[in-house]
């Protein structure tokens, strides 16, 4: 191996020193580690531009929430590995981009600007994910319900153009709803827009 | 108060939930924004690829445990994943972020067999 590419710095490999002493991977007597395959993970030259120092495969979701739907899909006395929690992590990031790097790519065919929800549904049909898309339809059909209960606006295609971008002030994640019951008692109810929900008339989807 | 105010309550919470995400929107909004050539995303886009990860991520987890995991084994681990992504074409796109990992000196021994075959 040129020991040169090869390097022991867990923050430039992209995954967390934790992941890196994890009983999987293992140490030779040089102290450089060994993936079997090529060292895709070396490749990456520190760049300059401010795009570059955050590469696509460092940015990834809150592992807490990622672990609470994977425990959510295994049986109840299942365990999960720590290991296991981290790869799919990635394995997120990585989705992501897998999928908007198609939506974007049709969308730039068709000469638009803005990445629409049918960009995405096509591009999860074309990716081999043609199962989420009908129950990603009732969701979305639920949202834009919401949306419009909430602002007052119809929902419809949104004009090309107009490319409306979502502000995290639209999104907030816990929200006190006061209910005063019958008898009169007030209630806090916490609405926890961070956890996992069932949407009613959406069934949990099973995948052989 | 009157039942009609609970209900609106009610329905209002519900309405809520219509739009909630077990993943953070503006975090996966970050990730795609990090693709080339992306510059705007619009809210329904951002809605539907937040709910498509979060069925990604029950599926590749269902998958991997029922096809990994049995009575002696009831931890899903690195190595079902790995083999989820070489035997399931929607996730062989993983393959590259999820190698199988070997002993550093098995590989080390490949290696040398490997030279020595082609002296």
């Amino acid at each position: 191996m040129d020991g040169d590419n090869s390097t022991t710095d867990a923050s430039q490999l992209g995954i967390t020193g934790e992941y890196m002493a994890g009983s999987y991977v293992l140490q030779s007597q040089e102290g450089e580690f060994f993936y079997d395959g090529e060292e895709s993970l070396n490749d990456h030259e520190d760049g300059n531009g401010s795009k570059d120092n955050l590469r696509e495969q460092d940015i990834y979701l809150p592992i807490a929430n990622v672990a609470r739907i994977m425990k959510n899909a295994v049986p109840q006395t299942g365990k999960i590995a720590k290991d296991a929690k981290e790869c799919v992590q990635e394995c997120v990031s990585e989705f992501i981009s897998f999928i908007t790097s198609e939506a974007s790519e049709r969308c730039h065919q068709e000469k638009r600007k803005t990445i629409n929800g049918e960009d995405i549904l096509f591009a999860m049909s074309t990716l081999g994910f043609d199962m989420y898309v009908e129950p990603l339809k009732l969701y979305l059909q639920k949202f834009r319900e919401a949306m419009k209960g909430e602002k007052g606006i119809t929902p419809g295609p949104i004009a090309e153009g107009i490319g409306e971008e979502i502000t995290d002030d639209s999104f907030t994640n816990q929200l006190p709803a006061g209910l005063i019951t019958a008898d009169g008692q007030a209630q806090n109810v916490m609405v926890y827009t961070t956890s996992y929900q069932q949407i009613p008339g959406v069934q949990q989807i099973q995948f052989s | 108060m009157s039942s009609n105010k609970v209900e609106e309550n009610v329905s209002a919470t519900q309405a809520l939930s219509g739009r909630s995400t077990s993943l953070p929107m503006s975090r996966v909004k970050l990730i795609m924004k990090s693709s080339p050539d992306v510059s705007h995303i619009n809210q329904d886009a951002l809605f539907l690829t937040t709910k498509a990860t979060e069925l990604f991520v029950q599926h590749l987890a269902q998958y991997s445990f029922r096809k990994g995991c049995g009575k002696e084994r009831n931890a899903l681990g690195y190595s079902d994943l790995a083999k989820a992504a070489e035997e399931a074409e929607p996730f062989h796109f993983l393959t590259d972020i999820l190698p199988k990992k070997i002993l550093a000196r098995d590989y080390l021994r490949s290696l040398e067999e490997r030279t020595e075959d082609s002296d």
